[in-house]
């Protein structure tokens, strides 16, 4: 068992060496979500992840800010909760919208 | 005026017509532009718009639907001006690549440092959806944003916009885009963990 930590701990550090180090990797991350990779940047990618939880995360965060803002997007409106028109802004628009009418 | 009253006898009664809608509204752009009055600037704008429209629309699909539609254009027109006003010059260029979350002294530099590396959020979209709280923290993260990459990033993640119609709408390349929105990403997620998932824990 120790040994195999020990060629786990070795093939990644010596991957990590040769791959994208992490800065280079977001900016990727980032180009993945715009457009499709080249073989080339899809395969380093997929690496650098197989290898790092930080970056793993890093992507899954995004995806996750993407998604949850769209889904907040087209409930807001809806929502109670959130601000509405205040009574002078709405005075206001409905005077102008009268004025114009 | 009355000629117009005349020839449009069902136009709506504006105090009836913002009850109904202007809270819809008003939500929807306030989240996208963050800012109350700017909010209502839209919201009075695309009631003016739909007034002078309405013989146009008149019984076609739901009223409110059409709204959203002028009020989307009012707000795209919002960030484009805000654009404008932007010269190459003036945006600050604070929002660099965040270099420091890259910086390390031992024979790992470029990759994450442990001040700044992502860190499991244990959340779920779903957690996180009707928390107002939190959308608080993510409108206080984006704005600090130059304007252009704050619209920009609006306009993608939250409006799924292509690249092409932000780019359009922006007046900007597309390779200055694609720098804008990882500027804003890293920005925001890790503004989002500090001020919101690691605090919460």
């Amino acid at each position: 068992m120790a040994l195999y930590d020990k060629l786990k701990h070795d093939v990644r550090f010596w991957l990590l060496r040769r791959l994208p180090n992490c800065q280079q990797t977001v900016a990727t991350i980032s180009q993945s979500m715009e457009r499709s990779l080249k073989l080339r940047e899809r395969v380093q990618l997929k690496l650098h992840l197989w290898i790092c939880a930080w970056c793993q995360w890093y992507l899954e965060h995004l995806l996750m800010i993407r998604e949850t803002a769209r889904a907040r997007s087209s409930e807001l409106p809806e929502l109670e909760t959130a601000p509405s028109l205040s009574d002078e802004a709405r005075e206001r628009i409905k005077r102008k919208l009268t004025d114009t009418n | 005026m009355s000629e117009a009253q005349g020839k449009s006898p069902n136009k709506p009664d504006a105090g009836v017509w913002l009850d109904q809608h202007g809270d819809y509204l008003f939500k929807y752009a306030v989240f996208r532009l963050r800012d109350a009055t700017a909010a209502e600037d839209a919201v009075q704008e695309t009631f003016l718009a739909a007034l002078k429209a309405y013989t146009k629309f008149e019984g076609r699909g739901s009223e409110r639907t059409w709204l959203v539609g002028i009020l989307k254009h009012k707000i795209i027109d919002h960030f484009r001006h805000a654009s404008r006003e932007v010269t190459v010059g003036e945006e600050p260029d604070e929002f660099h690549d965040h270099r420091e979350f890259f910086e390390r002294t031992d024979e790992w530099q470029g990759h994450w440092n442990n001040n700044h590396a992502p860190t499991d959020w244990q959340a779920t979209p779903a957690d996180l959806l009707e928390r107002d709280d939190f959308w608080k923290v993510f409108s206080d993260c984006v704005s600090p944003l130059p304007q252009r990459t704050a619209s920009a990033f609006t306009l993608r993640e939250i409006d799924g916009h292509s690249s092409e119609e932000i780019c359009e709408m922006l007046n900007i390349t597309v390779n200055n885009l694609w720098v804008m929105l990882h500027r804003a990403r890293l920005h925001l997620r890790n503004c989002l963990e500090i001020n919101w998932f690691k605090y919460r824990q």
